[in-house]
Formats: C-alpha cells, sequence, structure tokens
C-alpha cells in the first residue's frame, strides 16, 4: 500500500505535515470571515471577554496589534517554548489543561492500537486459512458489520449493555469520583475498571478495520509458491500459519496500523463523549462549547503531533520487521 | 501447469457481481429501506422534527409512533428528517469526494513524474492527518451547517481515494492493451474513456460507497459533538440527546429514543458497507491452491 | 529394469483425479521405481502431470483423489494422515520446487534452511545455523547468503539454495521440479555437478525436466510422460537417443541442444489441455501413424519386438514403424563397350537401410558413388540384383500388378533437374493430376479440389491462370515445387528426394527444405534424401548415411558425424563441404582412371 521512505524522509515529511498545521491553526482564526478574534474583543458579541487581566493574557497570546509575521513569529516562539496560549474558560494556562488531560488519551489509544493489531494479526490468519467455513463466515459477517458501526454508537450499545442492562462496570469516567482507595493496587484497579469499556469500544473499532485487511492480505498469501513449500518441507500448521503465512502480511499490517493512528485518535474523541472519559477529546469539545479559541487550537496540534509520532514509530516497527524497501 | 483451478470461478465484480452477490443484495436492501424512510417521512408524519407536540417523554402511540423526548418532540419526524440529511450528506460529500480525488488521482497516475510525485506528497500528508479534530476545528471557526459540513468532509476526503485511483491508475496504464492502443496513435482521452474509465468506473463506485460511508459517519458524529448543523435534524443529534439526558437509563423512554437513531445510523452505515463488499467482487484465482481447512 | 537394489520409491497404478466438473485425470495409472543412488528422469511437457507428480509423492495435494500404490522405501504412503505425512515430509522425501517463489520472500535464507533442522531435530538456532551454513558451502552458495534475503540472490542462487535446503535433513529421495529451469549456463553447470555428487552418495533422485542434455548426464533411467500416461521408459540413453515412441521422439526433436545441426522440428498438433478420461491412446491426435485400434485401446507398456526388455513402449503399433526397410541391395553396371572400364562395376552393393516413421536419412557420397541409384532402388524404379525392399511391411520387389501400383503410391522419387520431371505437354494442372487419375482416385472435381489442395501446401498460386501454365513459363523453383505437388498429391508414406536441391537458388532452396520439413510433421512422411551437399543434408536429415563405392562406409547421425567421423572419406566430405566440387572432382576422376 504505502511507499516506503527512508526514516529521514518520513521525519522530514511530518515535521512539514506538521509544519503545515501550525499554519492552519494559526490563519483560521485570522482569516475567516466575522473575525473570532475580533469577537472577543467586542462587548456586542456573545463571546467578549469582561475579565480585563484574563484579557490582557488572551489579547497578548494573539498579537493582534502585532503586524502579522511577527504574530506568526510569537506565536511559533510561544510553541516552541511549551507555551499553548491562555484558556478563557478556565483561566489558566492551555498546556497545564493539555498536560492533564493528554495521560487519558494515551492511556485510551496506545493499548487500543496494540491490542487491536496484535488481534488482527491472529484473528485475520485465522480466517484466512479457515476461510468459507462457520468460523470465518460469523468473523466475517459480525466484523464486517461492527466495521460499519461509528464509535459513539458501538460505545452506546456497550454502555447500555454492560453498564445499565448488567451494572457491572461504570457508566463513565476514568475514576471513581471522590474515591478513597487503601492502595495503590485498588486505585490502579479503579483506573483500570473505567477503562475497560472505552478501551473495549476503541479496541473492538479498530480491529474492524485491522481484520478485514489482515483477512484479505493473508488470502492473498495463501495460495503463493512459499506456502506449498513450507507443508512440503513437513512444517506444523502453527507455524505456517503465522510464521510463514503471518509474515508476508505484518508489514501490510503494520502500514495499515500506521494509517489507522489517525482513527484511533478520532475514535478516542467520540469514546471520551460518550463514557465522560477526560482525555482530550473532552477538552476539544468542552473548548468548543465555550467558544474558547486558544484550547481548541493548543489541543488540536497537539493531538496531531501524538499522532505524527505514533506514526513514525509504526513505520520504524515496519521498518524494523522487513529491511527490504518495496512494500509487499 | 497441471493443476487445475479448483474453486469455482466467482464473478468478477461489476453490476453483475452486484446483484449476484447476496451480501451486495442485503446491502442495497437496508440503503432502500432508509430512503424510504427519508422520502416517507414527511408524507405519512404530522409533525415536524422540531415542533412540540407532545408531552416529556411520551410513550409511543398511534400518532407518535416513536413516542416523544425530553422536550416534546416528536421522535419519529426526527428520525425520518435525520435520514434526510444522512442521505443528502453521504450523497454530497461522497459525488464530491470521488469527483475530486478521482481527478487528481487520475492525473497523477496519467501523467507520472513531477505532478505525480507532487500530488502524492500533498496525499501522503493529508493521510496523516487526524480527519475529525480537524474538522471539529475548523466547524468552530466557520459554524456548522449541513452542505458546509459535505464540502469539508469531501476536502478531507479525497486524498484516500485520489490513491487509489491513481494506484489503479498507473496499472492500467501499463497494460498491454492500453499501450497498443497508444501504439495506434491513440489520444490520452480517448485511452481515458475507452479503456481507463471503465476499469475505473468500478474503483470509483466502491470509492463512492466508502466515501459516503465516511460521510454518513461524520456527520453523525459531528452532530453527536454538537458540532452540527443546529436548525436541521440529524440522528447524532438525537443520540447526543438522548445520552446527554440525565437519568436516561432509569426511565424506558431509552429504548425509543436512543435505540432507534442507533440502529437507524448502524442500518444505513451496514448497508454502504456491503454494497461496497459487493462491488469489489470476489475473485482471487491465487487461492484457489490453497485449500479451507484442509489441514486440520 | 534390473535393480541392484530394492526400490526407495515404488509406484504401481499411481492416478492422480481432480474432481470436477469435470473430473480430470493429472496422472493416469502410472508404474515407476526409483532405486537407490540413481536418478530416474521424468521427461515432458506442460499437462503431461508431472507436477502433479511431484506434489502426489509428498501429499500435497487434498483437493484430488491419488490412488494406486505409493511406497517409500517398503512403507505405504497412501493411506497417510496429516501427522504421517509431516513424519515424512522433509525427512525422507524432500522437494526442490521449480518457482524460486518458493523461497519466502521475507525470511532469510539461513533461516529458512535451518526451519527444518529445528522443526523436525529440535536443533537449536545456533547449532542449526552452523548446519545451515555447512549446507551452503556444500552447494557452493558460500556462508555469507545465511544472512540475504531471497531478493537479494540471482535466479541460479535461489536455485542453489533451494537444493540446500532440500539436502538438509539428508533424505532418501530428492524431488526436483525443472532444477535447471531458467538458469544461466554456469549455474546450471554448478547444479548439475551438485546433483551428480548427491546421486553418488546414495540419494535418490527423481528429475522431472524437458531438458534433455541435464537427463542425458544425470539420468539412469528415463520415463516419458504424456498427458498423464506413461509414453516410454528405459534406460536413459536408449530412450534419448534412440527413442521409440512416437511422442518421444517428436519431443527429442523438437529440443534444441548444442551441438546438434539439425533443424528443429515440432509435434503436430497442439499440447494437451489437462485431459478428461481419453479410451483410446492418448496420443492419438497428434500421433501420424495411428491406425484404428489405436482408438479402442489404451496401449499397455511392452519391450518393442527384439530388444531386451529394459526399455519399454506404449504404443499400439510397438513404437515407431519402419516405413522402409531395405536389406542386401545390389546392382550393378555392365560397361559400355567401347568405355575405358572393363567388367562390372557394382552401382551398390550390399546396401541396407531403414527409414522409420517421419525420419529423414541422408544419403551422401562423391559423385559416382550409387547414391542416385539407390535412390531409384528403394522406390523400385530400378530392379536390384539382390535384396529385399519392404515398404510399410510389404515386400515392394515381390508385388505384382495392382498391388505393385498400389504399393508404388506409397513411395515417390523427386527427381533433381526438375525441367526433366515434367512433360512439356502437359500444364501444371495436368501434371499434378496425373497420378491420380492414373490411381483412379475419386471423381474428377475430386481430384481437381485435391490438385488445387496440394499445391496450396507447396505454397503455388492455386489459381486457373497458373494452373493453364506449361513448363516453360515456370522457373526453377516453381518447376520443383510442382515436381514435389505431383509427388505429394497421393500422400506417400515414403519421399524419396534426389539432389531435388541442388539445381536451386539458396532462398528456393531453403524454403523447400522448409516446406519439407513441415511434411514431415504434419503426415509423418519418411524422407530419403540424396545430395552431395553435407551441409544441406545435416540440416534436414536425423541419420546420415555415407556412400563409397557403392557401399556404406559409415552411417550416425549429424552431431557424431560432425564431432568425430570414423572414415577417412567423411572426413574428406567434412572438409570440402565448404568447397563443393573441389577434392570430389578429384577423387571421381582418379577412380574412373583405374
Amino acid at each position: 500500500m504505502a511507499e516506503r521512505r527512508r526514516p529521514a524522509v518520513s521525519a522530514a515529511l511530518s515535521g512539514l505535515t506538521l509544519a503545515a498545521l501550525v499554519v492552519l491553526v494559526f490563519a483560521l482564526p485570522r482569516a475567516l470571515p466575522g473575525d473570532p478574534l475580533a469577537a472577543l474583543d467586542d462587548p456586542a458579541s456573545g463571546v467578549a471577554i469582561t475579565d480585563p487581566e484574563l484579557r490582557e493574557r488572551v489579547l497578548a497570546h494573539y498579537g493582534l496589534d502585532q503586524p502579522l509575521p511577527e504574530q506568526f513569529a510569537g506565536y511559533v516562539g510561544g510553541l516552541a517554548t511549551g507555551d499553548l496560549g491562555w484558556s478563557i474558560a478556565r483561566n489558566a494556562p492551555v498546556s497545564g489543561l493539555v498536560a492533564a488531560h493528554l495521560p487519558w488519551t494515551l492511556l485510551l489509544m496506545g493499548p487500543a492500537l496494540l491490542l487491536s493489531t496484535a488481534a488482527s494479526y491472529v484473528l485475520g490468519i485465522l480466517a484466512a486459512w479457515h476461510r468459507g467455513r462457520t468460523g470465518d463466515r460469523v468473523a466475517l459477517v459480525g466484523l464486517t458489520a461492527l466495521r460499519a458501526i461509528p464509535e459513539y454508537v458501538l460505545a452506546t450499545l456497550l454502555l447500555i449493555a454492560f453498564a445499565v442492562l448488567l451494572p457491572v462496570l461504570p457508566v463513565g469516567g476514568a475514576r471513581t469520583p471522590f474515591a478513597e482507595h487503601g492502595s495503590g493496587l485498588a486505585a490502579l484497579a479503579d483506573v483500570g475498571a473505567h477503562l475497560v469499556l472505552p478501551l473495549a469500544t476503541l479496541t473492538l473499532s479498530l480491529t474492524a478495520t485491522l481484520f478485514l485487511l489482515q483477512r484479505h492480505t493473508v488470502v492473498g498469501v495463501l495460495g503463493a509458491d512459499h506456502m506449498l513449500l513450507a507443508e512440503a518441507k513437513g512444517l506444523p500448521l502453527r507455524r505456517r500459519q503465522f510464521v510463514h503465512a503471518g509474515r508476508s502480511a505484518l508489514l501490510p499490517l503494520l502500514t495499515a496500523v500506521g494509517l489507522q493512528v489517525a482513527f484511533a485518535a478520532q475514535g478516542a474523541v467520540f469514546v471520551e463523549a460518550v463514557f465522560a472519559y477526560p482525555g482530550m477529546g473532552s477538552l476539544l469539545l468542552e473548548a468548543v462549547a465555550a467558544r474558547d479559541y486558544p484550547v481548541l487550537e493548543g489541543a488540536f496540534l497537539v493531538l496531531a503531533l501524538v499522532v505524527l509520532a505514533v506514526n513514525l514509530l509504526v513505520d520504524l516497527a515496519a521498518r524494523w520487521v522487513d529491511p527490504r524497501s518495496a512494500a509487499s | 501447469m497441471s493443476a487445475p483451478p479448483t474453486d469455482a470461478a466467482a464473478p468478477e465484480g461489476g453490476l453483475r457481481a452486484l446483484w449476484a452477490s447476496p451480501t451486495a443484495r442485503v446491502g442495497l436492501g437496508l440503503l432502500g429501506a432508509v430512503a424510504l424512510l427519508a422520502l416517507a417521512g414527511p408524507l405519512l408524519l404530522a409533525h415536524g422534527p422540531r415542533e412540540l407536540v407532545a408531552a416529556p417523554l411520551a410513550a409511543p402511540s398511534a400518532g407518535l409512533p416513536l413516542g416523544a423526548n425530553a422536550v416534546g418532540q416528536d421522535l419519529a419526524a426526527q428520525l425520518a428528517a435525520g435520514a434526510r440529511t444522512s442521505l443528502a450528506v453521504a450523497l454530497l460529500a461522497g459525488a464530491g469526494t470521488v469527483a475530486l480525488g478521482g481527478t487528481i488521482g487520475l492525473a497523477a497516475g496519467w501523467f507520472g513524474g513531477t505532478v505525480e510525485a507532487a500530488t502524492m506528497r500533498v496525499v501522503d500528508l493529508a493521510l496523516v492527518v487526524p480527519r475529525l479534530p480537524l474538522l471539529v476545528l475548523v466547524g468552530a471557526y466557520l459554524g456548522p451547517s449541513a452542505p458546509l459540513i459535505a464540502a469539508t468532509i469531501a476536502l478531507v476526503f479525497w486524498p484516500g481515494t485520489a490513491r487509489i485511483v491513481r494506484a489503479q491508475t498507473r496499472s492500467l496504464r501499463t497494460r498491454a492493451h492500453v499501450r497498443a492502443s497508444r501504439g495506434f496513435g491513440a489520444g490520452a482521452r480517448h485511452v481515458m474513456r475507452r479503456h481507463l474509465l471503465p476499469e475505473l468506473a468500478l474503483v470509483l463506485a466502491a470509492a463512492l460507497v466508502a466515501a459516503a460511508s465516511r460521510a454518513v459517519l461524520l456527520e453523525a458524529g459531528l452532530a453527536f459533538l454538537g458540532l452540527g448543523d443546529p436548525t436541521g435534524a440529524s440522528w447524532g443529534r438525537t443520540l447526543r440527546d438522548a445520552i446527554e439526558f440525565s437519568g436516561l437509563f432509569y426511565t424506558p423512554a431509552w429504548q425509543w429514543w436512543l435505540l432507534p437513531p442507533t440502529l437507524a445510523i448502524s442500518a444505513l452505515l451496514i448497508g454502504l458497507t456491503l454494497t461496497g463488499v459487493g462491488l469489489e467482487g470476489r475473485s482471487n484465482p491465487r487461492t484457489s491452491r490453497h485449500r479451507p481447512g484442509a489441514t486440520p | 529394469m534390473s535393480l541392484a537394489s530394492a526400490p526407495v520409491l515404488d509406484l504401481a497404478g499411481l492416478t492422480v483425479t481432480y474432481p470436477g466438473p469435470p473430473p480430470v485425470r493429472a496422472v493416469d495409472d502410472l508404474d515407476l521405481r526409483l532405486a537407490p543412488g540413481r536418478c530416474l528422469g521424468v521427461l515432458g511437457e506442460s499437462g503431461s502431470g508431472k507436477t502433479s507428480l511431484a506434489k502426489a509423492l509428498l501429499g500435497l495435494l487434498p483437493e484430488a483423489r491419488v490412488e494406486g500404490r505409493l511406497r517409500l522405501a517398503g512403507r505405504d504412503l497412501a493411506g497417510l494422515d496429516e501427522a504421517g505425512w509431516q513424519a515424512v515430509r522433509w525427512r525422507r522425501l524432500a522437494l526442490v520446487p521449480q518457482s524460486t517463489a518458493s523461497l519466502h520472500p521475507a525470511l532469510s535464507i539461513g533461516a529458512q534452511i535451518a526451519e527444518p533442522l529445528r522443526v523436525h531435530e529440535g536443533l537449536a538456532r545456533g547449532e542449526a545455523s552452523a548446519r545451515a551454513a555447512a549446507a551452503l558451502e556444500d552447494v557452493g552458495l558460500g556462508a555469507a547468503a545465511l544472512e540475504r534475503t531471497p531478493e537479494e540472490l540471482s535466479g541460479g542462487q535461489r536455485r542453489l539454495a533451494l537444493l540446500a535446503m532440500a539436502l538438509v535433513l539428508d533424505p532418501e529421495v530428492v524431488v526436483l521440479d525443472e532444477p535447471t529451469a531458467g538458469l544461466d549456463l554456469l549455474s546450471r553447470a554448478r547444479v548439475l555437478a551438485l546433483l551428480g555428487r548427491i546421486r553418488a552418495a546414495g540419494t535418490a533422485l527423481l528429475l522431472i525436466t524437458h531438458d534433455l542434455d541435464a537427463l542425458r548426464g544425470l539420468a539412469d533411467d528415463v520415463a516419458v510422460l504424456y498427458r498423464g500416461w506413461l509414453a516410454e521408459r528405459g534406460p536413459a540413453a536408449r530412450v534419448l537417443d534412440d527413442p521409440r515412441a512416437p511422442f518421444t521422439w517428436g519431443l527429442a526433436n523438437a529440443v534444441p541442444t548444442l551441438g546438434d545441426v539439425k533443424d528443429l522440428r515440432g509435434i503436430r498438433g497442439a499440447p494437451p489441455e489437462p485431459g478428461e478420461v481419453v479410451q483410446g491412446c492418448p496420443f492419438l491426435e497428434r500421433c501420424t501413424q495411428a491406425v484404428a485400434a489405436c482408438e479402442q485401446r489404451r496401449p499397455p507398456l511392452v519391450a518393442p519386438e527384439g530388444e531386451d526388455g529394459a526399455r519399454l513402449v506404449a504404443c499400439v503399433r510397438g513404437g515407431r514403424v519402419p516405413v522402409l526397410r531395405a536389406r542386401g541391395l545390389a546392382k550393378a553396371y555392365r560397361p559400355r563397350r567401347g568405355g575405358r572400364r572393363r567388367g562390372e562395376v557394382a552401382a551398390v552393393d550390399d546396401v541396407s537401410l531403414e527409414v522409420g516413421e517421419g525420419e529423414a536419412v541422408g544419403l551422401v557420397g562423391p559423385t559416382g558413388a550409387g547414391k542416385s541409384t539407390l535412390g531409384q532402388l528403394l522406390v523400385r524404379l530400378v530392379e536390384p540384383d539382390a535384396g529385399s525392399v519392404e515398404l510399410e511391411g510389404r515386400d515392394l520387389l515381390a508385388a505384382r500388378g495392382a498391388d505393385l501400383a498400389a504399393l508404388r503410391r506409397r513411395a515417390q522419387l523427386l527427381f533433381q533437374d526438375p525441367y526433366e520431371a515434367l512433360s512439356p505437354r502437359l500444364s501444371v494442372a495436368e501434371a499434378v493430376r496425373e497420378p491420380l487419375d492414373v490411381a483412379g482416385v475419386g471423381t474428377p472435381a475430386e481430384r481437381d479440389a485435391e490438385v488445387a489442395g496440394v499445391l496450396a501446401e507447396v505454397r503455388l498460386p492455386s489459381s486457373p491462370a497458373f494452373a493453364e501454365r506449361r513448363a516453360h513459363e515456370l522457373s526453377g523453383g516453381q518447376l520443383q515445387r510442382v515436381a514435389l505437388a505431383r509427388a505429394l498429391v497421393l500422400r506417400p508414406k515414403l519421399l524419396v528426394a534426389d539432389e531435388s536441391v541442388a539445381m536451386l537458388d539458396p532462398s528456393e532452396q531453403t524454403k523447400l527444405l522448409a516446406l519439407l520439413r513441415d511434411l514431415q510433421v504434419e503426415r509423418g512422411m519418411a524422407m530419403v534424401v540424396v545430395s552431395h551437399d553435407l551441409a544441406v543434408v545435416l540440416r534436414v536429415a536425423d541419420r546420415v548415411v555415407v556412400l563409397d563405392e557403392g557401399r556404406i562406409v559409415e552411417e550416425a547421425t549429424g552431431a557424431e558425424l560432425l564431432a568425430a567421423p570414423q572414415h577417412p572419406l567423411t572426413a574428406e566430405l567434412l572438409a570440402a563441404a565448404g568447397r563443393p566440387g573441389a577434392l570430389l572432382g578429384e577423387r571421381s576422376l582418379a577412380r574412373q582412371a583405374r
């Protein structure tokens, strides 16, 4: 699918993307009709800031009285030092808010990506191997349907099933509010319990796509000459499935995982919304509702940065798996 | 080679396969059902989606097939109106994505060289960006409205289609019959019309369905997040209202408030996916050598 | 086949059928035996079932029905389940597949070669790696290849890697599917040398290939496969150099080998599709000597008449039939009065000659050697003083009247001088029609149609305008073709071409020879080509007979003649082949002076 590039080129492209996004984020509020930034200043608009100190901070961040190039320089300089601006709604630095919310999203995205990759690898091979049989058909139909269901719908369904009808898991949040835990382990268990449904939702959603791809790839590999020879060598079934067939499919899978990282971030936003999970998604949504532009911009950039970084990691992993320059 | 293929020959995709494949038929059936809902709604239902017509959380009755929500709006009307929105966005965004992505992909694959390289760099860049957050951002600044959402979706999703079309064009460009055609002195337009477009039609149809799916997902998603058109009706909006109503699960209302839009979105998306599967066809000659489950 | 020891591979009645519809019989009732330290070659084209055979030996055909006896060192493999097969595969029976894509693209060569060691012998990684390195050294690839992926190796190197992988567990039998295909000559030589060493070390080889030179060098016995059925089986030298089954002979003529000067000939018809079950002989459609009985029954493998039984042929007619059999022919001329010679001169002296179906025998020698006389004797245009001539099994010399007339039509002579061969009075059409009129074949309309057909066959215009032309209006080349058409119109089985191309321009000569070759292929027509031009003869003839003063002094294939002429005359002829007439003229003058 994707062409393999040298690591330096990949990194350069990621950097370029980030730069483009920075420019986009800088330009949007300033370029739109009905200048949102002017609205912050205008008492007649619904979003004016009344607190003078807050107003100073926010306007200083945007630097509206300066010419454009200096605004941009200031903006980029701020970003480089970790200054993401000041939140209008919370009256606090954006970077602090991001620092508080980001770990939860990573806790959701990371394991979801790992689990979905592993599950797809195994299930895809097994389904392809036994294609046409009951197990494969069930998996195909089920996961195709699953793929069609948006994350928020899936989240809702899981919520209904496991938190309402069978009240075994919490309805939302990352931790039980106001709870005191006896030990670190108990606290961990609490976090884990709250993580189950959101993680399950995101993992299922990612697996659906990856499984279908993996199955398709492996089906293509099964008829290859080297599979016949592997059988001729008298190799046991599991080895043929997971080393010979799976290995050829690993690279396309990892490539697909790379593409899925962006979707994982997107899915996380929805999942966090349904489960009221305090991650970057929730932060974004609050900011939208409150027209809190600095938070909006900062959160978006950080999220994009995370996606690009994870993508690079996956790219490196793919390269380690298969050092050949051409993808299969 | 003396080992003959052992799988019965499967149809190669295309309209005939679409009809022949039971999967696709189910998909088309689902799509038809949603379309019916969208069209029949205003005719059969007495109220609009936004009117306050009943007591809050009224149970379903003769005049209110799906009851009412927390402020007393007709849920059945909302479902039908939502169907119209989803289908409209799906079509607009899908068509836009395919038109844009298809044209650019075709140009990239056909001309090759710097055009291709430059285009593909842009595509690569675009693919890595997380879409929803970008849409959220843009929506926050530009304000939500259904046509705008559709347009933004098309602008965000064309790279995926462009990549597929470019790959296909490149592969087709080097096929013997295309080269032979050029050998007769056929110009680019003739070749594209006679040879490329018929083959690409299949890919484009599949891409259209895929783009439409994503558009539906995103439109409902944005509405779900509260970023949709506040004056219109959307399934996502209904879902959001339901979820945000605290204590929803202490009343039986969730069954007629939460479930119908959930099922409707799923039905539409499954319908689109299955149709897409049917379009892609099933033949893969390489697999014939391997017999599934032959080894215990 | 006599075997020094018990066979390590024993196949009897092996049949592989793929379910349909329609069901396809890829391998049909095969009987093969392979002894340790010996190499059995399996020769066949695509569609012959050779790949199905290879796969069946390793139990890799779950989708097919495999019947018959399949034994490895006495142990029955036919009913094995998957676990049973896994115990046999690679340890006792290994496969070197044709496709070098059989190497896993993402794993290193070393890992793939070490894999059977780790799985079957439970070796640790380090030890397996060391053994793999040793295996690579043995095949000549070197331990450096351990870390490489298949992509980094050339086609020949990949083939060697596959070989190393097959040998690593020291199996009793190695099945090789086209191991030399697509290799450059040096790699090929290396592979063949390696195979020779392995065979010498006691491993049995089943070599499936259509590389005849490889078979000649490596195989002890050869089995010829056509459409899943054994056409011939026997010691390699005999099967390849003296093939009896029509298919084997056709295949041997079609494969280019270094050192062969003969033009290649194909087999008529097309290679078969993987076949439905046929009732009669599977080769029927392409065979030039088929008779009615060939449709009815499948011929069993039997030894041809007069042979010791080491080689078996499956042919209803017992193998390639002889078209002409001449024994002890002799003809003497009395000298003319007043000539300088005294007494008799033996023009032909005790000559025996045999020409088989579709075969071309070249007759060369200096002027006055008796070539033309012999040619005319063979078709009884001249009565011999002694000897016998059998044409298609019937005695030509004893025939009389109507029998003789009928027999004569089966053999025709094409003369040297086209200007003399045709009557100046007759038109082209009349001349070509004459034999049909004489034989009383068909209605006049049918005869005309036949004439048009044969004119087209010799690539002459069949328009009425051309048909009306007379001899003096035609060129030498056209005349010779008309003469050929006349000779062919009765569909003879033997054509004696007496210096038929000598008077033609080189271009016409080449085209005529090509035409004759096509007729050989299409009709199985046998030819005796009489010529003093050795270069032409070497191109056309399967065997060359050198005549001197009425006696055969040497008889060999063209390649043998070129490589090692036995008789001094042959050597002289070869030397003079570039300068026709020079030495030859001197010699005959010297003879005449005696």
